[in-house]
């Protein structure tokens, strides 16, 4: 056991790196220069090659490629992702750390309504299959799946902040603005949730343990909840875990929308503005939490399954 | 069962209800609901970012808020600002300011010509930055012989010396207490200024608040606090003002002609459109085998219908345009002869021109066809529904034209290196137009260059320009620009399209709206609600 846990994190360093040298090489296969790119976007009205040339030089972009990224990636180590070209009075990492609360935020409240809402519809759904609740569930749950969260969001936005003045349209700042970014980011993944537990849960109530518990007499209640639910619940759990850094890197468009000013509208105005290094530490920080959380999961469900250990 | 079903159903129903129906009303820190008739609600796309003056960073409408100028540029021309007024000498070289007495920072610190001159130290400490504006190539220094008088001596005449003055940056004055170790070029510790505004809070990315700066030396601004949101979608901002979460949405960029479209009738709310602040014009590159042939560049501008493209895809906001910049810009009132829609005239100079009709309907002539690629910038919705358009149109006469559309960076890149046939563009606008942009027409930095080089009195052009630059007689100068002007008109390098314009949206409550002379300037200190 210990043996795959130390081989999983060793196998993980190789993928980080590359997912180092992607971002970097991306971003510098762009066949603008840099940095007439960051005296644009620092709104030069004319580009001279003095300028240029200056601004070479402070960026570091003189250097031969390999040395820019080796450079950078013992940067990142350290901490330090370089400077936004937009407003070079800011670092990258206080940028980062400035965006990635908000976006914590929202996405732990997003994860809470997932949990809220997916877990006892999908119950009901599978106890009453082909019910009138389970029909209606299930063309909700087509519906919102279908519906992309930018139309969803203004949707919501016309409707519970215009027409119905109950909460604000944008910003943050109280719990009144979390709830619509919020709703529309959990309700793709509520629709997901719904029918993954639905799902398993209809697959457990056809094994045999189920039969059994049955013929000893428990209560119907409890064999749905204490041990349907309980071990439909396992497969959901990972799933759920693996959807944290989804849940993260899928606020982009929401947050966009409703002026939430988490990473995802960071992400948003450095693509418009040209903010290459900004765009470079975002690429990077959404892959290593897509790493670490997939490996973190990988091992609890190791762990929690001793099937899978066998296996190993 | 189903009771309890629907008892679940119901509770999830209050359970919402009570989440989102606490009480009526958006709680926001500052809205038009909450306004006491002093406090305004603005909106832009992004933060604020960094208001260093003597930067680019900042956004200006922010820092024209804070920081006063030697001079201001107004419809009636130049006015003192923190000079309260100023001498030429007679060779045109030598400018002597005097300084208004008893003006101070925001801080405290006195705003005299000692403090101009630290400023300028800064400005011109990061030289290599602002060589744009010709007067930092012209500079030969500057000195503060008093406290009350600032002089700037340049190695020779040039015309344009006050307006670029009057430019918010970099020439904003900063308190010296914010320079670090007397610099302004690697950051500043604080944006303090003598305008009619401080900066009292801001959130990256969410907001910024400016109150009034009440010892200011000017006339105090009726509104007494500015709330700066950051909202960066287009129809969020709408329906922010629709919920009265704020009062002002202002800028060319900020709004499009459909929304536009939608308020000119409303009651609740207002809609103002500028003058002409800058041209929407296609540049044609004349070094183009096809395109250095005049007749068929004239064609062109006779195949082109402004008025259907300022109805059909302005909806009538954005006038059609006549020539390259508008008869209201300085010394641009001049007599050109517009080429007037006429699909048979442009039909008829291309059969002179030897481009007959192919079999497959697009021109030919020696067996090459009459095929041109128009580059837009494909972060430009408006661009591509042009190009679009414009495709059908000329093919009906047999030009074929592919469009191409760039991401931003790329297409800028393409211009400047002149890798276009046709390509979108627009003129950089007041104040800078007409002189900062012809004078950039002389040097590779934009299209406009690489597109001239086919003409045969580029030479001709450019050495006008540089001498409406230098030259103190008024009669003299307006007779270049008329000479340059006709020149460019008649060359036929540009297709005009539209008169773009700056354009705000604001509940009715809110009067004073108008725009400035530099279109990137919010008149706040004129705003007040009624």
């Amino acid at each position: 056991m210990r043996r795959y846990i130390i081989r999983r994190i060793l196998l993980a360093i190789p993928l980080l790196l590359a997912i180092s040298f992607v971002c970097f090489m991306f971003i510098n296969l762009i066949p603008s220069n840099p940095a007439e790119v960051a005296l644009r976007v620092q709104q030069m009205p004319v580009i001279t090659d003095a300028a240029i040339a200056e601004m070479e030089e402070m960026l570091g972009l003189n250097k031969p490629f390999l040395v820019r990224y080796f450079d950078w990636v013992i940067g990142c180590l350290q901490g330090d992702f370089g400077i936004s070209y937009v407003n070079p009075a800011r670092t990258v990492a206080g940028e980062i750390l400035r965006s990635l609360p908000a976006t914590l935020e929202l996405a732990g409240a997003s994860f809470v309504i997932v949990l809220v809402l997916s877990i006892p519809i999908g119950f009901l759904c599978a106890v009453y299959k082909d019910g009138w609740f389970d029909r209606i569930m299930r063309g909700t749950v087509f519906v919102s799946t279908a519906m992309p969260p930018y139309w969803v969001g203004l949707l919501l936005m016309w409707g519970i902040g215009v027409k119905l003045g109950w909460l604000p349209t944008n910003g943050s700042g109280s719990w009144r603005h979390l709830i619509l970014p919020a709703f529309t980011v959990a309700l793709s993944y509520i629709s997901t949730y719904i029918r993954l537990i639905r799902n398993n849960m209809l697959e457990n109530m056809k094994q045999d343990y189920v039969l059994y518990a049955n013929v000893r007499g428990l209560p119907q209640k409890a064999i749905w909840v204490k041990h349907v639910l309980k071990n439909s619940m396992h497969t959901c759990i990972v799933a759920m875990g693996m959807s944290i850094p989804q849940l993260i890197s899928g606020t982009i468009v929401v947050e966009n929308v409703f002026s939430w000013p988490g990473l995802g509208t960071l992400c948003i105005s450095s693509i418009f503005n040209r903010d290459y290094p900004v765009i470079q530490t975002y690429v990077l920080l959404i892959g290593v939490l897509f790493v670490v959380f997939n490996l973190l999961f990988d091992i609890l469900q190791t762990v929690s399954d001793p099937r899978l250990r066998k296996e190993d | 069962m189903k009771k309890k079903i629907i008892a679940i159903i119901l509770g999830c129903i209050t359970a919402f209800g009570v989440l989102s129906g606490c009480g009526q009303g958006v709680e926001t820190s500052s809205t038009s609901s909450e306004n006491t008739n002093n406090e305004l609600v603005f909106v832009n796309y992004r933060d604020i970012r960094d208001l260093n003056p003597h930067l680019y960073a900042g956004e200006m409408y922010a820092q024209s808020m804070l920081y006063d100028t030697l001079v201001s540029i107004t419809d009636d021309g130049y006015e003192g600002c923190l000079a309260e007024s100023w001498t030429i000498s007679e060779d045109g070289r030598i400018y002597t300011f005097k300084i208004r007495e008893g003006v101070t920072f925001s801080d405290g610190a006195v705003c005299d010509a000692n403090a101009i001159l630290a400023n300028f130290n800064a400005i011109i400490e990061n030289k290599e930055r602002h060589t744009w504006l010709e007067m930092m190539n012209l500079l030969v220094g500057v000195s503060a012989p008093d406290e009350n008088t600032f002089v700037i001596e340049l190695s020779e005449p040039y015309y344009p010396m006050l307006t670029e003055l009057g430019c918010i940056r970099p020439f904003a004055m900063i308190s010296p207490n914010c320079m670090i170790n007397g610099s302004t070029k690697d950051g500043v510790n604080g944006y303090i200024g003598t305008g009619p505004y401080v900066l009292t809070d801001f959130v990256t990315d969410e907001y910024a608040v400016f109150e009034r700066n009440e010892n200011y030396w000017g006339e105090l601004p009726a509104i007494e606090k500015i709330t700066v949101k950051v909202i960066p979608d287009n129809q969020t901002r709408i329906m922010a003002l629709e919920s009265g979460e704020i009062d002002l949405i202002f800028g060319k960029n900020m709004l499009d002609a459909d929304a536009i479209s939608q308020y000119v009738d409303s009651e609740k709310f207002s809609v103002s459109l500028s003058e002409p602040t800058s041209t929407r014009h296609i540049v044609l590159n004349t070094t183009n085998d096809i395109l250095s042939d005049t007749t068929v560049r004239q064609a062109l501008q006779y195949a082109t219908n402004r008025q259907a493209i300022s109805d059909g895809i302005f909806y009538g906001l954005e006038e059609p345009a006549d020539t390259l910049y508008a008869k209201t810009v300085p010394y641009c009132d001049v007599e050109l002869t517009p080429y007037e829609y006429n699909a048979d005239t442009a039909a008829q100079m291309l059969d002179e021109a030897g481009w007959t009709m192919g079999s497959d309907g697009i021109r030919q002539k020696d067996g090459k066809k009459l095929e041109l690629e128009l580059l837009y910038n494909s972060d430009s919705v408006t661009e591509k529904t042009i190009a679009e358009y414009l495709q059908s149109e000329y093919l009906k006469l047999g030009i074929s034209i592919n469009i191409h559309g760039e991401e931003e960076q790329s297409y800028r890149d393409s211009m400047k290196a002149g890798n276009f046939d046709m390509v979108f563009n627009i003129c950089w606008g007041m104040p800078y137009d007409p002189q900062s942009s012809l004078a950039a027409m002389r040097a590779p930095v934009y299209g406009d260059y690489a597109a001239q080089l086919g003409l045969a009195d580029k030479a001709e052009i450019d050495a006008a320009i540089t001498e409406i630059l230098t030259t103190t007689d008024e009669t003299e100068r307006q007779e270049l620009y008329s000479f340059v002007l006709t020149r460019l008109h008649e060359d036929a390098v540009y297709i005009p399209l539209t008169y773009e314009c700056n354009k705000a949206l604001y509940t009715s409550d809110l009067q004073g709206v108008h725009f400035g002379t530099d279109q990137y300037d919010v008149p706040f200190a004129d705003m007040y609600f009624q």
